[in-house]
């Protein structure tokens, strides 16, 4: 009897709890809600903490400056009225299902368009909230092609695809290396990017004429990729492709040094060779390997905000004291490309900015801005860029070069 | 006090739940309470196990996973219906339960509670090793949204209603559970087990028995989970933080009482969202410090130190620290 | 035949590696019946300790080393005497949730403090290798079981003739008797956990030489911990060097034969797979199951 008193009290306290605590519009009007008092309320749920808050902050670096350049000019035409962006951001904790909560949440306070998290499980869980919200998102770095294979019309994805990652760092090596490599072998993690970027690798691998000795997977997130080296030492490659994120990418080489893999060309791996992280990790070792970026300061484009790649690189530096690399880059081009939408659609409105964005066709600091009818961006070619002598160099394509490929590495 | 008193304000209370969303509650309302209304259903299931029985299972979030991968992998290779999947992520959960309770139910203590973690984290591993059934790493989208939807989305409102009835359910099992002859073999065997037996409980039978209702309770709300989130992976799924939620859900409201669990779980849930939102940058450092606290000042639970201090007009505060210190 | 040569040489030096992360947390285990869920959180600490002081003062890892010990020591005394001593005698969850709130805290200081980047600590040989043949062997890692070997043996010498050792040993065995023999307690068992925390500061040192780290590296480590501590038997020092060179073995000969992605499952099988058929460790023998607590 005492319990049922109990779970009686106990009831009735969270239903008055529950009744006491609304107050938050659900929905509402998407123009009358996202804009108040001249300013335009955009939602941007964030890997602030957890184990993608490197890049999460490297993110918000990119939204931010994004911001501040286009509320110094005044903000965003949107109609007949200048509206200046407010972007809230909000922490997902590296959680895909934070992220589609926070999503959520943002729909609850009337906030219908949205830039990306940070990462493709987080960028996918967003985006079905997204589509079953009416919302929009500017995607800045979900590259899987899983996420565009659902039918999802209100996600547009400025970055190149993740099968572009591994197949630049081929044909780059392919253009500029002489003697050509004959032989490689492909590593890669086992999440959904690095296996759509491996797979991409693969086929170019194939239509450039080259021969696999071997392919090899591990975990996400391992720093031991021993079995995989000792498995492949034997085969002896000539080129060693790694499709990976920034730990197993520093592991990779840490470990060839270790297990004496050698190859007689190089190495090349996705996402982490542009970073500083993998440079102070790896000291001299980092030199000759090859990475892929979806932009450098080489890119050709301008537009009318950021200008042209290296007008953005010497903004972002004295911004924010660190050296321009792609993943504030994106970010900074999703927040462009929303706003391109919404001067071209003339209207807060989600449905006019999510037509007019689809519809976009526009040069920028980040190379072209245009998306296919599953939201991606095909026709942005990505780059590839070396380390040498602790710097990171464009190497392709040829006509945004800095330097020559050094080739073989070493 | 009119004995049909506390009936008639539960149903009250439960009516008012009922009718929130179509007459008061927002969007926003309706998931919190939607997510407080699951993790009641993982208290409780802990509760079973952990709280009644005694032996503190730290890996009960593989039924969770288990039940989530049912209903996601049943709904996307076969088309089938949520429904249909719901009382086969039931069936996976006892059954896998059973299967995993009688190694190891018969170790104590530490023992089972790392066993439990190990299996946990080992079933996680497996999901992430069949990438052809449950698309492993790169995760499962069930086809619930989009253009190429073939199910439904039941909405806010909708998983509200389920996370509600499975949360009343799992409080019925629990008040069922504590009076009656089972809820009684199982607290002898927390308190005593050899002497349980030698009472003539059969231990094993009972311990099995609990870890078979809580894995059953716990692979439902797993796999109406799975169907609110639409796109599962096996990390977040088959998460460790889960199962610590729900155990210090369940041990600061109150392990082996009937509320406790419910009380702790709604606290403990608007208070993480609460320090989510207004501490984003420390709200875990936040949270790992209030578990410390709770441990040492009222590590019996609210509704025990609660009934201590009508009952016996007792304030047994740090009472841990007064019985268990060194 | 290189390749599995290869594989068994890298299997048990990781293995050394592993074993010096988990000795500490056996030998709490085994004295104090009190699971630490932090000590990965510790062995990371000692790592950013090592990192910083190489990073500011430019001071060799190795010395390093000693300073993550010592600060280490000081930090995990603290944390018993004040902390944990006060719910020793609690149900197994308390202390479990206690010291989990702990690596929350600890964890999440470190993000606060030097953000989720991951670090490493460079030594111009570390990545070199002897070669014998096809077959390489790290000197990093050499020296990392080199170092576990030496501290295993320190640790059973200490166990066995220095008044304190002899103390945690009698101390773990019955703990009221100890009491009544004069000794104390609260100060032995902090002295232990200073010492597992001094260990695990000793390993995270070293590691961060070898492997590149982050606040998020600690779960794993503390994960690894249990499986050796499962392994070896609690407690027991010899059975931690084995536990952790058969873990490191069992790992690589199955990255190299079976899939590399299963690594993970491979361990919480063995893990599982242990505790059901012979839970007082495949090793050792059961060195403290016949504990009388008070």
């Amino acid at each position: 009897m005492r319990s049922a008193l109990g779970i009686a009290l106990v009831t009735l306290a969270m239903a008055a709890f529950a009744v006491a605590g609304c107050g938050k519009k659900s929905g509402g009007g998407g123009e009358q809600s996202s804009t108040e008092g001249g300013k335009l309320k955009i939602g941007a749920a964030l890997s602030l903490t957890g184990s993608l808050a490197k890049e999460g902050a490297l993110t918000k670096q990119g939204y931010q400056l994004c911001q501040e350049k286009v509320n110094k000019a005044g903000g965003v035409k949107v109609g007949d009225k200048k509206l200046k962006l407010a972007i809230t951001y909000s922490d997902d904790k590296s959680e895909p299902d934070t992220a589609a909560r926070l999503i959520d949440k943002f729909n609850d306070d009337g906030v219908k368009l949205v830039l990306g998290p940070y990462g493709s499980p987080s960028t996918e869980a967003a985006a079905a909230a997204i589509e079953r919200n009416g919302q929009v998102m500017l995607d800045s770095s979900g590259a899987d092609d899983n996420i565009f294979s659902k039918g999802y019309k209100n996600t547009f994805a400025v970055l190149s695809p993740a099968t572009d990652y591994v197949a630049v760092i081929v044909k780059a090596i392919m253009d500029g290396a002489e003697p050509k490599p004959k032989t490689v072998a492909v590593l890669s993690a086992d999440d959904g990017f690095s296996q759509t970027a491996a797979k991409g690798g693969v086929a170019e691998v194939k239509k450039q004429g080259l021969r696999i000795v071997a392919q090899e997977s591990f975990p996400e997130h391992t720093t031991d990729v021993s079995s995989a080296l000792t498995k492949i030492r034997s085969k002896k490659p000539d080129l060693v492709l790694g499709s990976v994120h920034i730990e197993e990418g520093i592991a990779i080489v840490k470990q060839s040094k270790e297990l004496g893999v050698k190859p007689a060309g190089g190495f090349g791996e996705t996402v982490a060779p542009p970073t500083p992280d993998f440079q102070k990790a790896l000291g001299d070792s980092a030199d000759g390997v090859v990475g892929s970026t979806q932009w450098t300061p080489q890119v050709k484009g301008k537009d009318a905000v950021f200008g042209s790649a290296a007008d953005y690189a010497k903004d972002f530096e004295s911004r924010f004291g660190a050296k321009a690399e792609y993943h504030s880059a994106e970010a900074a081009a999703a927040c462009l490309g929303l706003v391109l939408g919404l001067e071209k659609a003339g209207a807060a409105d989600p449905k006019k900015v999510r037509d007019a964005v689809a519809g976009l066709d526009e040069q920028s600091f980040f190379g072209p801005i245009k998306f296919n009818e599953r939201g991606q961006n095909v026709t942005k070619p990505m780059s590839a860029i070396q380390v040498q002598n602790g710097e990171v160099v464009t190497v392709y394509p040829k006509d945004q070069r800095q330097q020559k490929l050094q080739w073989p590495a070493k | 006090m009119r004995a049909w008193l506390p009936w008639a304000a539960a149903a009250l209370g439960l009516v008012l739940l009922a009718l929130g969303p179509t007459y008061v509650l927002y969007d926003a309302e309706q998931r919190t309470l939607g997510s407080v209304f699951m993790f009641v259903v993982l208290a409780q299931g802990w509760n079973l196990i952990g709280g009644f029985a005694g032996y503190p299972s730290f890996g009960n979030v593989v039924f969770f996973g288990l039940g989530g991968y049912t209903t996601a992998v049943l709904m996307v290779k076969t088309g089938a219906s949520f429904f249909v999947t719901v009382p086969a992520a039931a069936a996976v959960g006892l059954g896998f339960a059973v299967l995993m309770g009688i190694p190891i139910l018969r170790l104590r203590g530490h023992y089972f509670a790392i066993a439990t973690l190990g299996v946990a984290e080992g079933m996680r591993e497996g999901v992430i090793n069949l990438p052809g059934l449950t698309g492993g790493n790169k995760g499962t989208t069930i086809p619930a949204v989009g253009e190429k939807a073939t199910a439904s989305y039941p909405g806010n409102t909708g998983f509200y209603f389920y996370f509600l009835i499975l949360a009343v359910i799992a409080m019925l099992v629990v008040w069922g559970v504590a009076r009656s002859r089972f809820g009684y073999a199982l607290r002898a065997i927390s308190q005593d087990e050899d002497a349980a037996a030698a009472a003539g409980i059969n231990t094993t039978r009972a311990k099995i028995a609990a870890f078979a209702l809580a894995g059953l309770l716990t692979s439902v709300a797993g796999a109406i989970y799975a169907y609110q989130q639409v796109t599962i992976y096996p990390d977040r799924l088959f998460s460790v933080d889960i199962t610590v939620l729900m155990v210090v859900m369940a041990v600061l409201g109150g392990a082996g009482t009937v509320i406790g669990p419910m009380i702790g779980a709604v606290s403990l849930q608007y208070l993480s969202e609460w320090l989510r939102d207004n501490l984003t940058d420390y709200h875990t450092f936040v949270f790992g410090a209030i578990i410390v606290a709770a441990v040492l000042i009222l590590p019996m639970g609210v509704v025990n130190f609660a009934l201590d201090a009508w009952k016996r007009r007792r304030i047994a505060l740090f009472q841990a620290v007064r019985a268990y210190r060194l | 035949m290189t390749q599995f040569l290869q594989a068994t040489v890298y299997g048990l030096l990781e293995g050394g590696l592993l074993a010096l992360v988990a000795i500490g947390f056996s030998l709490v285990w085994g004295v104090m019946n009190i699971v630490n869920l932090a000590h990965g959180a510790f062995v990371v600490v000692g790592a950013y300790i090592a990192w910083k002081l190489n990073e500011t003062a430019g001071l060799d890892p190795y010395l390093g080393m000693l300073a993550a010990a010592a600060g280490l020591f000081a930090a995990g005394y603290v944390v018993q005497r004040c902390l944990i001593n006060l719910v020793v005698n609690a149900p197994i969850w308390m202390t479990l949730l206690l010291t989990f709130g702990l690596n929350l805290l600890i964890v999440n200081g470190l993000i606060l403090a030097f953000t989720a980047d991951f670090r490493a600590i460079h030594t111009g040989w570390a990545s070199d290798s002897l070669a014998f043949g096809e077959v390489r062997v790290p000197y990093g890692r050499l020296a990392g079981f080199a170092l576990a070997t030496a501290v295993t043996v320190g640790l059973v010498l200490f166990m066995a003739r220095t008044r304190i050792g002899l103390a945690i040993r009698s101390t773990g065995m019955d703990r009221a008797a100890a009491r009544l023999m004069g000794m104390n307690v609260r100060h032995v068992y902090a002295f232990t956990f200073g010492l597992a925390a001094a260990l695990a500061g000793t390993a995270g040192a070293m590691l961060g030489t070898i492997n590149t780290f982050s606040p998020a590296s600690a779960a794993g480590y503390t994960l690894q911990s249990f499986v050796i501590a499962v392994l070896g038997g609690l407690g027991n020092m010899w059975g931690a060097l084995a536990g952790g060179v058969l873990l490191g073995l069992v790992q690589s000969w199955g990255g190299q034969y079976l899939s590399g992605t299963l690594v993970n499952a491979i361990a919480f099988g063995v893990l599982v797979l242990v505790l059901i058929v012979r839970p007082s460790g495949l090793i050792g023998r059961p060195y403290y199951e016949a504990r009388a607590e008070a």
